[in-house]
């Protein structure tokens, strides 16, 4: 207890800054390196999803933005961008899959859970709103509809 | 020793927040999953003394420009939530680090995360449901001296609970990007190698290496459609390790993997295949730690190359890698090997079975059986067949389709046909009986807007081994995204007419998230990602609750 009142000491005396996305290089599926940061950048409005190709809540919410998401780019120009936490249990998986669902969106592998760990997940499915790196929206957990809720999020930052 | 390590983690943090103009970032996470364990006579458990136990996360990191620091307190007060590794007991700062980031240089000293290739020779990782951190403590170097080739270096000694390994590992890795070397646009080639080895003392019995090396080559290819990649791990040979003591005579073995997979991929088809092959392929930070059934300090990840299953009752009867050589009289195994397919295929809106909205079809088949090998206790020898059928451990034929039906209204429906040996599900001996099953679920969800749904899961298993049939179904009700209510029962009619039911549900609200449920858990190995642990049946209530900042 005494470790935890000096951590909480020094840290009232420093302000927290707003929700950052942090600083991970992910590789995509043709084996080139992206800074997670370089999506949303330049002001783009970048939804990041984190998913599992054993995560059923994950593949349902993918597949629901997937039905909606021409509109949500002709509408708000928004992009998704979906980093894969699976390992190398099921991490072959990730290609079949994608091009199976015929899911358009950006695909990232997490393979070691850096980019997981850095933003702070304790689970999957977690979604993003980011914009020039700062997370305007997060939520965690997928629920028929909750798709919607997104995008009322996206309308809003995307003024 | 923790207190002076808390403390230069402090003077670090502030001496790097005072020399730079800006003044950096905080972000961090708290988790907390705790268990108030209750009597239960009908299922004949009895709460232990710790009734109420918690395990808990804080971690908390801070960067300023090219730097990053972080820790991570863990609590298990007072004592670890059952099937966990009992020496987690206690609270302390569990790892810590300091990271320089900068073009083409990555440094960290202290604990870390690291994995070479698919993590057949090191991954070093963690799982809070599965209660595995095997971070290294010391110090790890990357370095891109360009776009196509990379480094990594490690150095280090293996978490175990609050304390480090015996032993000390050390490795190298090197990634050569060739289609970029080269300059082909289409084709996408990269080798790799590594190099891992690990000392430990032999305490004078020098039958015993102190020094074991392993050594893995790869290779990944992708050409339009089609990719590819292969691996392969050759370990030098070590003593084997059966219940923290030497067996055969101090004889060596030396040990091996491969591992290939084989996939096609366009819009709407995709099918991977993989095959594996295991001969005496443990590797441990501490030699004696072999076949733990806690999972600790382990330098590799070896994970079961089949498929991931989604509901209760098909999560009965589940694979679990057998990698290990043991050449006893009473027990006798020299490895594994099989193979996996996966099947995804969409058949698309307005065709033939697609529908209004596509119809999703995937399909798994995975087989894996034991090493054609002959063994001689007497001798401490064996002997086996690179290519040959041992016997069978496991085979399994999924078939899943996901289809939208109206706007509001979707199904999912899975069945599963599986054969397993009896001894990989309890942990007796293998080869004595087989368990054959059939497994069926159907899912339902119905949309009521304004985020509000309903779900119903029914589920069947049948099989005449075991525990005999059992019924199962899940009913979830979501209020909003953010608030879900739900009760479920497995319930084992065929044998002991138990029913594991389960109340619960969860609350989340922006960066927080809380779940709460009671009820009766199934004893048994619960595997997350491959690797399992044996949890005993209990009842009671768990609480869960994580957010981040």
């Amino acid at each position: 207890m005494k470790n935890l009142t000096i951590i909480f000491l020094f840290l009232t005396s420093v302000v927290f800054s707003q929700d950052e996305v942090p600083n991970v290089t992910l590789n995509d599926l043709n084996g080139e390196g992206f800074d997670v940061r370089s999506f949303s950048e330049d002001g783009q409005l970048t939804v990041i999803s984190l998913w599992a190709t054993w995560c059923v809540p994950c593949l349902k919410e993918l597949d629901a933005i997937n039905d909606v998401y021409p509109d949500w780019q002709e509408e708000t120009g928004v992009q998704l961008v979906a980093i894969s936490i699976d390992d190398a249990r099921t991490q072959k998986r990730v290609r079949p899959l994608i091009n199976g669902k015929g899911w358009p969106y950006k695909i990232l592998l997490d393979e070691n859970h850096d980019f997981k760990r850095a933003i702070g997940a304790a689970s999957v499915p977690l979604t993003l709103l980011v914009k020039n790196n700062k997370v305007l929206y997060r939520h965690s957990g997928y629920s028929p509809g909750a798709e919607d809720e997104l995008y009322e999020k996206i309308k809003e930052y995307s003024k | 020793m923790r207190k002076y390590t808390l403390a230069l983690v402090v003077v670090i943090i502030s001496s790097v927040a005072l020399n730079a103009q800006d003044f950096g970032t905080f972000n961090g996470g708290f988790e907390s999953n705790a268990q108030w364990l209750q009597d239960d006579k009908d299922l004949g458990f009895y709460a232990p003394d710790d009734q109420f136990r918690a395990n808990n996360y804080f971690f908390l990191n801070y960067n300023v420009g090219k730097f990053t620091a972080g820790i991570q307190y863990e609590a298990y007060l007072p004592t670890p939530l059952l099937g966990y590794d009992p020496t987690l007991e206690g609270n302390g700062i569990a790892n810590y680090f300091v990271n320089y980031k900068h073009e083409n240089l990555d440094i960290t000293a202290g604990y870390f995360y690291e994995q070479f290739g698919s993590g057949l020779i090191l991954r070093s990782w963690e799982d809070r449901q599965l209660g595995i951190n095997t971070a290294l403590r010391g110090v790890k170097v990357k370095f891109d001296p360009t776009d196509y080739l990379n480094l990594t270096g490690v150095y280090g000694q293996q978490r175990v609970g609050f304390e480090l390994s015996e032993g000390t590992v050390q490795g190298l890795d090197v990634n050569l990007n060739v289609g970029e070397l080269l300059g082909v646009e289409k084709l996408f080639v990269e080798v790799g190698g590594s190099y891992v080895g690990r000392y430990q003392e032999n305490d004078g019995n020098t039958k015993v290496p102190t020094t074991l090396n392993a050594y893995a080559g790869r290779v990944d290819f992708i050409y339009e459609n089609f990719f590819a990649n292969f691996e392969a791990v050759h370990k030098d040979p070590d003593v084997l390790v059966n219940d923290n003591t030497i067996t055969n005579k101090a004889h060596t073995y030396k040990g091996s993997a491969m591992l290939l997979n084989l996939g096609y991929a366009k819009s709407g088809l995709g099918v991977n295949a993989s095959f594996r092959r295991l001969e005496n392929f443990s590797f441990y930070s501490d030699r004696y730690a072999e076949g733990n059934e806690y999972n600790q300090q382990r330098i590799n990840y070896v994970p079961a190359l089949t498929k991931q299953h989604d509901y209760l009752l098909s999560n009965i009867y589940v694979y679990n890698p057998q990698s290990r050589l043991i050449i006893l009289d009473f027990q006798q195994q020299a490895g594994e090997m099989g193979s996996q397919v996966d099947f995804y295929y969409t058949f698309p809106r307005g065709k033939f079975l697609g529908g209004k909205y596509g119809t999703k079809l995937s399909a798994n088949f995975s087989y894996w059986g034991g090493l054609d090998a002959t063994f001689e206790p007497s001798t401490d020898s064996y002997s086996s067949e690179f290519l040959g059928a041992g016997n069978r451990y496991f085979r399994e034929l999924t078939v899943e389709v996901k289809k939208k039906w109206t706007k509001n209204f979707s199904g999912i429906y899975y069945y599963t046909n599986t054969i397993i040996d009896k001894g990989i599900v309890d942990a007796s001996l293998l080869g004595e009986k087989d368990i054959k099953a059939n497994i069926g679920v159907v899912e339902h969800t119905l949309k009521l807007g304004g985020g509000k749904s309903v779900r119903l899961e029914l589920q069947h298993l049948w099989t005449k081994q075991d525990k005999e049939n059992w019924a199962g179904t899940l009913l979830e009700y979501n209020f909003s995204p953010r608030f879900g209510v739900y009760v479920n029962d497995a319930w084992n009619y065929g044998g002991e007419e138990t029913h594991y039911y389960n109340v619960g549900g969860s609350y989340t609200k922006g960066r927080s998230r809380l779940a709460v449920n009671y009820g009766r858990q199934r004893g048994g190995l619960i595997c997350v990602g491959g690797v399992c642990r044996y949890v005993p049946e209990n009842t009671g209530f768990t609480i869960n609750f994580s957010t981040s900042f």
